[in-house]
């Protein structure tokens, strides 16, 4: 209705954005930059080095055990968005479709795990996978076995399990959105022309589903790449992943600059695949609407 | 075409998919029901639980290091909250009613303390804090919370905004309200629930949050923390309680929020 | 110093980037008057409107409210009151908090703006409705509401945006009348912005036709509808015939123009028309009788006739001459029944129906007039 506008504000009313701006220079920004500025430096037993080096990028880029984990963080994130999905999907599918009644309630119920405290959540599973957990528990009352398996905790299956749990919800809220975009008559066109529940689902639902499929996939695998908490309950001493080599050197290996870039380098592989939510992926955060 | 055996196929293929959202369901809720049931435990291990016991919800009463640490969470989260919400509102006005280049990558930028793996805003964070030589206390603490509640709230609050529309703004100046007077009579209303909205979930987000927490923390910790460190001495039934208030408080606090949002999101259906 | 004016603009002129969205627009409003921007959207209206309440500043030019020049005055301290398109109650607010809102706002206190707002509701008919929420009324009555919010403070003017756009059509209708009422009663001047030409026609005491941000003519509607001054204010305004012709000669009362072949009397020339030149000729399609009496009008061309159609109140007949055409609306009560399709028939129309434009113009003609484009 109106003609085209002039396409922007004159910068005297920028100063209205001088609040988020400072909060973003000071909070994002500013760290960001001396966290890059850090990794050109080395440690020194206690001390770090303020002098310009690539010690730390050569090392992480040649040195095979860091690429090592690396890879296999990247394997585990791939491994657990898949199976968040294939959790998570039909789920959502279902409430989507399936519930006439209910169905605000059922939505909320997947989401409340979500925010009921990822720690305890966290206790929760090592507890169940535990030499003395609920597992074990049962399997020896039932006499499957004689003593408790230590196949459960402390290894990569824990921290996938773990990981997976704590994903569901993530990649649940996008792909239910995008499933409820959908117009049924959509799907009733799709009938009406003759296909069954499968085909429609194939070559109507899946496709119009995909940017809220691929956001959550996205989110979880951010999550699962970076996450350095399960890892260090769950994962033993098989439990070494990126995230908590990461960690480790802000807490026992003390290597400031190595960590640094580190998280610089996870840092850049969080922003392109973030990156790719924005080409592909939904446009609005489900989890942020109301 | 659509015999009777193909009907019923589709109706099987409604069950069985039922079905698995079942157990995905049991799977969603099962180990929070094992933390509930285990809080309740009497025995300082897991293994055999003999009959139920609030001994260990009473104990939690009397721990000093882990009320104090309650207390912390909430000053944390209440002043998170207050500066995310003026931050983050102030942001919402900015990019929903100012025209400037960039705004994809603004908001990219400002939604990262909030999608980006915790790890990394930790350590950026702890990197800056050290270089300006500030001691690990409370402060830092909240400087991580204010950095990922504030998106949270600019968010819902520019959401709100944009599906206000500049009508309402227009015609509260054109009856002679300032531009001050407009924000407060007409604006602030109207984003009212928006803003009460934002500052339960950030307050959840903020009271729950470990993983920015850990890295900034120094002596003074915040019930995560806390919680993080009774880790160390192993699993026991106190562990439990701690987890179970911590389970009660968020699911009230989820309630009471979706029953508030619920509730004013009708009352202001504006015709568009 | 000029009493009577309620509204001036001199040269206004506002830009948006390299867009012109109002090209220099002059005119004095009175006091008392209803006054409507008419054209099809983008035509520069709204803008105007927004303009003279204050919303926005112009590029260039002067507005002057009651002889003051307000040209940097904000829209709050302003004594114009707009009702906007979709009213923008405050849904937070009952709607006697909305109408007290701008007596608020002038500090006027509850006591004293009780029998304001008694008054205004009595105005328009929603007395009793007090302590209800916009959200609970229905189209009609939210209008209502929102023009009484526009009125209560007795504004220099009222500013008006398409308020009946959102209404249907019988409540548009019945609508119309109300607020003519109401203006007429109040003997407020109503600046009021339409794209819709019988509401403009049958409300305005003037009327100005807009598109592209130029103002085409500021007239009152009988002037518009029989001497518009350009193309696209004849065709926006009813139906009219556009006919191709070039001048054959050029008179102090009229002139001639040949159409396929047909030699045909015209309107005298608008400045600038030259003989020999190509122009536009307008004739208006209730103007065009089918098989007049002889010697009764002074055009007479000889058509076939190509389609009829029934409209219920009266019947339109395409009639083709050659390679040009003429519709005529003959009411129904006056239709020759025993006209068919390819008939051959005689079709006359006077020469003071037919206006002549440069043909430069034609690019600006709406065609088929009604509904903008």
């Amino acid at each position: 209705m109106e003609l085209k506008k002039s396409r922007f504000d004159p910068p005297r009313s920028y100063i209205r954005g001088a609040p988020i701006i400072l909060w973003l220079l000071f909070l994002v920004v500013i760290p960001l930059i001396f966290t890059f500025a850090m990794s050109f430096y080395s440690s020194e037993g206690l001390m770090i080095e303020k002098t310009f080096t690539l010690k730390n990028y050569r090392v992480f880029f040649t040195d095979p055990v860091y690429s090592r984990i690396l890879f296999k963080s990247l394997r585990l994130a791939l491994g657990v968005s898949l199976l968040s999905i294939a959790m998570a999907y039909p789920l959502a599918y279902m409430v989507s479709f399936k519930m006439v009644r209910g169905r605000n309630l059922l939505f909320m119920m997947c989401i409340i795990p979500l925010w009921v405290s990822y720690l305890v959540r966290i206790i929760a599973w090592r507890s169940i996978l535990g030499n003395r957990g609920v597992i074990n528990t049962i399997l020896l009352a039932i006499g499957i076995i004689q003593e408790p398996l230590r196949i459960f905790l402390y290894n990569r299956f824990a921290i996938a399990v773990t990981l997976t749990y704590i994903c569901i919800p993530f990649v649940f809220i996008p792909v239910y959105t995008s499933l409820e975009k959908i117009p049924r008559n959509i799907l009733n066109a799709a009938s009406d022309l003759g296909a069954n529940e499968f085909s429609t689902f194939l070559n109507v639902v899946l496709p119009l589903s995909l940017p809220g499929l691929i956001t959550g996939f996205i989110f979880s695998f951010i999550i699962a790449l970076g996450d350095y908490i399960i890892p260090l309950q769950l994962g033993g001493t098989q439990g070494i992943m990126f995230g908590n080599l990461i960690w480790s050197q802000f807490g026992v290996a003390f290597n400031w600059p190595f960590g640094a870039a580190l998280g610089f380098v996870l840092f850049i592989i969080s922003v392109t695949i973030l990156g790719l939510t924005a080409k592909f992926g939904s446009t609005e955060g489900g989890f942020l609407s109301e | 075409m659509s015999s009777v055996k193909g009907s019923r196929r589709l109706e099987r293929r409604g069950v069985s998919l039922k079905l698995y959202g079942l157990l995905i369901f049991i799977y969603l809720y099962l180990p929070l029901m094992v933390v509930i049931i285990y809080s309740f435990s009497p025995t300082k291990t897991i293994v055999g639980m003999t009959g139920m016991t609030g001994k260990w919800y009473v104990e939690l009463v009397h721990d000093k290091e882990l009320l104090k640490a309650v207390l912390h969470s909430f000053e944390v989260g209440i002043s998170a909250v207050i500066l995310a919400l003026i931050f983050g509102t102030a942001g919402a006005f900015f990019i929903t009613k100012v025209r400037f280049p960039g705004k994809g990558v603004f908001r990219a930028l400002v939604m990262l303390p909030f999608v980006l793996p915790g790890i990394i805003m930790g350590l950026t964070l702890l990197i800056f804090i050290k270089n300006l030589n500030i001691s690990l206390s409370m402060l830092t603490i909240l400087m991580g919370h204010v950095s990922f509640t504030t998106p949270l709230v600019m968010f819902q609050v520019s959401a709100r905004l944009q599906r206000m529309g500049p009508n309402f703004q227009f015609a509260a100046q054109d009856l002679g309200a300032t531009p001050f007077k407009t924000f407060w009579y007409v604006t602030l209303p109207m984003i009212r629930t928006a803003l009460i909205g934002a500052a339960l979930l950030a307050f959840t987000v903020s009271f729950d949050e470990i993983v920015i927490s850990y890295f900034l923390t120094g002596t003074w910790t915040t019930l995560p923390v806390y919680l993080y460190g009774m880790l160390r001495f192993g699993l026991s039934p106190k562990v439990y309680a701690v987890s179970g208030l911590i389970l009660i408080f968020s699911l009230s606090l989820i309630l009471f929020m979706t029953k508030y949002i619920g509730r004013s999101a009708e009352e202001f259906k504006v015709k568009r | 110093m000029d009493d009577a004016t309620a509204i001036e603009l001199q040269s206004l002129t506002k830009r948006f980037d390299e867009v012109v969205a109002v090209d220099n627009f002059n005119v004095k409003i009175q006091k008392g008057e209803f006054f409507s921007l008419l054209g099809p959207s983008g035509c520069g209206k709204t803008t105007t409107l927004r303009v003279v309440a204050g919303l926005e500043g112009p590029s260039d030019g002067t507005v002057l409210l009651e002889n003051q020049d307000v040209t940097g005055i904000p829209a709050y301290k302003r004594n114009v009151n707009t009702v906007f398109q979709d009213y923008a109650l405050f849904p937070h607010m009952d709607v006697k908090k909305n109408i007290f809102f701008p007596l608020k706002m002038r500090k006027i206190s509850a006591n004293e703006a009780e029998p304001k707002i008694e008054r205004v509701l009595r105005l328009v008919n929603m007395e009793g409705f007090e302590k209800r929420l916009p959200q609970q009324l229905s189209g009609g009555q939210r209008q209502r509401i929102a023009l009484a919010r526009s009125l209560v403070n007795e504004p220099a003017a009222l500013l008006l945006d398409e308020p009946l756009g959102a209404l249907d059509f019988k409540l548009r209708v019945a609508m119309q009348k109300v607020l003519k009422d109401i203006q007429r009663n109040v003997g407020i001047t109503f600046v009021y912005v339409t794209h819709d030409q019988t509401e403009a026609m049958t409300m305005s005491d003037r009327i100005a036709v807009m598109k592209d941000g130029r103002v085409h003519q500021i007239a009152s509607p009988d002037e518009i509808y029989n001497d518009p001054e350009t193309a696209f204010v004849a065709s926006f305004i009813g139906d009219m015939n556009f006919l191709s012709g070039t001048i054959e000669s050029a008179g102090e009362k009229n002139a001639k123009a040949v159409v396929s072949g047909n030699t045909i009397n015209t309107r005298k020339l608008k400045q600038g028309i030259r003989t020999g030149e190509e122009t536009l000729l307008c004739i208006r399609v209730e103007r065009v009788e089918v098989n007049p009496p002889d010697g009764k009008l002074d055009n007479i061309i000889a058509c076939t006739l190509k389609r009829i159609v029934f409209r219920g109140t009266d019947y339109e007949a395409t009639c083709q001459f050659d390679d040009s055409e003429i519709r005529a609306v003959v009411s129904a009560t006056a239709w020759d029944h025993r006209l068919k399709e390819g008939d051959a028939i005689h079709i006359g129309f006077k020469t003071k129906d037919v206006i002549v434009f440069p043909k430069s113009e034609e690019k600006d003609v709406i065609k088929y007039s009604v509904e903008a484009v």
